[in-house]
């Protein structure tokens, strides 16, 4: 047993760098993989990426080629601009909610083990459990600007009734905490399961050295929680125009005047409420180059840093 | 009614034709079949002979209240009716009738008859495999069509013949509360008739502590119906003619422009129409101007709460109110010839007498043949007893025609305009000249009409 379990990583070891014996071998192995990867992502992108220079309303055969005309008047109208426009800003919305919000909900509840604090960390993983649609048909009833719960609630404390998802100045902000209630809740659970596995000789040391709780977050617990973090905002930014998509279905259907909208919305208008298939296409082409190019810069720069801080060692 | 089946073990029995006598008994029994065949031809309806299984995809069928139990009692007739015919229905969101019969036929796997909304049509018709309505009649078109509503029967034309027929449609009305009326010192008995009394009432009811009036412009289903019943009293329209796009005309502007008084004078609540509806069914709203759709479910809920009562659409001008339509119309898309007889026949029962007064009277829709108001046999009882339709019903002969953008982007230009202009301009105090002028050069481009 122990044999297998140093000689398995020499192995690997070896093939990732294409130069062990074994490594044209490898290869067989990974075929059923790749072949579901591409029937099921790589194939649809490149097919995607086809239809994005065609004009085709799905129902017909697929019209003829147009170049990048499809391209030309996705850019042209300003409604994709001001899609991708919001899905950054929800992506800076959410990203406190995926990430430093949860990341203290956990360490509170971690410093404080016991039934209660299990029963809260359950009470707060609740919204994670219902159906997102179900959610969203909620909270459209507690906001009914004329007869809902939520402007009861701040007419108690004297304030004027809102149109919470009529008004453009408070519909993002509406969506955005409907959607960070989900996933601060998510992304507690996995602050919970690193803390887990923090270092304990170094808590004990710190325990040893008289620091105070403070002292031990901010400067033993936070630290060793930066590879979380790091994984779960970059998910953030990725995932965040995906996330509030039910929301925005159900409760906005990208209004008033767009500010909801975002760019995984808008191709799903353009695709399957207006069926201008190549210019959703071209829409879902945009966007995979983008976040490609944005990966390939974030490796990039992780890279340049690995090699700056072993150079400095 | 009368359904052949024929016998396949009495036909075509080897043992029976191996005999001379047997032979004769065989041509005899052939021969009293064929007579059989020819006389329950002459009196069952027409239709397919054989068990037959159709599709029919409806916004409201297995909807809560009125409209989801109305469809199931035709379903329930139909089914009665014709043992024979199978219709299995299929639910759909109202906003989403286009883009699930467009998946489904993209899929191979389209409903055979669709309720399908008159927004959708224009771009339907263009871009769904749609047959004639009228060929699959064939001989018994011209009988069945007699009497309904011709201008409806117009709108679902293409290449000369009928292609979708007239099924769930109604006008705009103004349904109010007669209980806030008498509170704000209005008299319900005079229910405001131009859009100038309309803000005056509202005012009053406003002045009492409730909410003035509402109209259902920006639609939940993205229908501009409302918006052309606007625009076309104020003597405009949204497409002219000769097909130019001239929904920025200072008629549609002075339309527009009124109603958005209405909300920046407080008169009128600037929320989606779903709350309103609720509002007003709650005994919170004074006025509500939308379609008749909405009548099963709002009566119901003003059952013991306060009285409902119906006025005609108003006047925007000097000239008559001119409210256009909404609702739905039957397709079929069916290719396979015996799907389409029974579809036939399925069309061919909603729009009947029977259909229609059924529709009237469980879901509230307007009766599309003219003469089953007065007909004692079907609605004339019920006009009797129930005066809510009255209005609409007496608009159904001035209606206008429902106006669609040119091309098969048809519906992309109609929630373009819906979204941005009509929203912003009724709900957010947009400027209604330059808002209406630059969606309307938008969707010029987009139909490529001028």
């Amino acid at each position: 047993m122990t044999v297998v379990l140093t000689a398995a990583p020499a192995a690997v070891a070896d093939s990732s760098r294409g130069r062990g014996p074994r490594a044209g071998r490898a290869w067989p192995y990974l075929t059923p993989l790749l072949v579901l990867l591409f029937a099921w992502v790589y194939g649809p992108a490149l097919f995607t990426g086809v239809l994005s220079f065609l004009e085709w309303n799905l129902t017909g055969a697929p019209g003829g080629f147009v170049g990048l005309e499809n391209y030309a008047r996705l850019l042209r109208e300003p409604e994709f601009g001001q899609a991708a426009g919001q899905t950054m800003l929800y992506a800076a919305a959410l990203l406190p909610f995926s990430t430093i919000v949860p990341m203290f909900l956990a360490i509170m509840l971690w410093q404080r083990p016991g039934r209660t604090s299990t029963v809260y960390r359950s009470l707060l993983f609740l919204p994670v459990m219902v159906a997102p649609v179900a959610v969203a048909v909620s909270w459209r009833f507690l906001l009914n600007p004329l007869q809902g719960l939520a402007n009861e609630v701040i007419g108690v404390i004297g304030l004027p009734p809102m149109n919470w998802l009529g008004n453009p100045a408070s519909a993002l902000i509406v969506i955005v905490l409907v959607t960070a209630a989900k996933v601060t809740a998510f992304n507690m659970l996995l602050y919970s399961a690193a803390l887990s596995t923090l270092d304990r000789r170094t808590l004990q040391a710190a325990r040893l050295e008289s620091a105070s709780a403070w002292e031990t977050t901010r400067f033993i617990v936070i630290p060793q929680l930066h590879k979380t973090t790091l994984l779960l905002g970059v998910l953030s930014i990725v995932l965040a125009g995906q996330w509030v998509f039910t929301n925005v279905s159900v409760l906005t259907q990208g209004g008033p005047d767009g500010v909801t909208d975002n760019v995984y919305y808008r191709i799903y208008t353009l695709g399957f409420e207006f069926f201008e298939t190549g210019m959703a296409s071209a829409a879902a082409a945009i966007v995979l180059l983008f976040f490609a190019l944005a990966s390939l810069g974030w490796v990039l720069l992780t890279r340049s840093n690995l090699r700056r801080s072993s150079a400095n060692r | 009614m009368n359904v052949f089946r024929p016998s396949r073990s009495a036909l075509s029995s080897s043992a029976l034709s191996s005999h001379p006598a047997r032979r004769r008994l065989a041509a005899l029994l052939a021969v009293g079949s064929v007579l059989t065949v020819t006389g329950c031809a002459a009196a069952a309806e027409a239709g397919p002979a054989e068990d037959i299984t159709i599709t029919f995809s409806s916004y409201n069928y297995g909807t809560a209240g009125a409209a989801g139990e109305g469809t199931q009692a035709l379903l329930d007739a139909f089914a009665e009716q014709h043992p024979n015919i199978t219709v299995v229905p299929e639910a759909v969101p109202v906003a989403d009738v286009l883009t699930k019969t467009k998946t489904a036929v993209a899929a191979g796997i389209a409903p055979d008859v669709v309720q399908l909304g008159y927004s959708k049509l224009a771009e339907a018709l263009e871009t769904l495999p749609i047959q004639s309505i009228e060929d699959i009649a064939g001989d018994e078109w011209t009988d069945h069509a007699e009497g309904i509503n011709q201008a409806l029967i117009q709108t679902g034309e293409r290449d000369g013949t009928a292609h979708a027929l007239p099924y769930t449609v109604s006008i705009p009305t103004v349904f109010y509360n007669a209980d806030l009326f008498t509170a704000a010192g209005l008299d319900p008995e005079s229910p405001p008739t131009s859009i100038d009394e309309v803000a005056a009432a509202a005012e009053a009811i406003t002045a009492a502590g409730h909410y003035g009036v509402y109209f259902g412009a920006v639609d939940s289903g993205k229908s501009d119906y409302l918006t052309q019943s606007v625009i076309n009293s104020a003597g405009g329209a949204i497409v002219n003619e000769g097909g130019d796009i001239t929904l920025d005309s200072p008629e549609a502007i002075a339309g527009l422009t009124a109603v958005q008084d209405l909300t920046t004078q407080g008169l009128q609540p600037a929320v989606a129409v779903d709350d309103a509806v609720a509002a007003f069914s709650s005994g919170d709203l004074g006025m509500l101007v939308m379609t008749t759709a909405v009548l099963g479910n709002i009566s119901a809920a003003a059952e013991g709460n306060f009285e409902l009562r119906t006025s005609a659409f108003p006047t925007f001008s000097d000239e008559e109110a001119r409210p256009t339509h909404s609702g739905a119309s039957l397709v079929v898309l069916s290719d396979d010839e015996a799907k389409q007889q029974a579809a036939w026949e399925f069309v061919k029962f909603l729009t009947s007498k029977e259909g229609y007064t059924m529709i009237t009277e469980k879901i509230g829709y307007l009766p599309l043949r003219a003469d089953l108001a007065e007909d004692p046999e079907y609605l004339a009882g019920y006009f009797a007893e129930n005066k809510l339709l009255v209005p609409a019903l007496d608009q159904l002969a001035t209606l206008a025609p429902y106006l669609s953008f040119p091309s098969a982007k048809a519906n992309q230009a109609t929630v373009l305009f819906q979204d941005n202009a009509v929203s912003p301009i009724v709900l957010r105090d947009a400027d209604v000249k330059s808002t209406l002028t630059e969606v309307a050069d938008r969707i010029r481009d987009l139909v490529g009409a001028p």
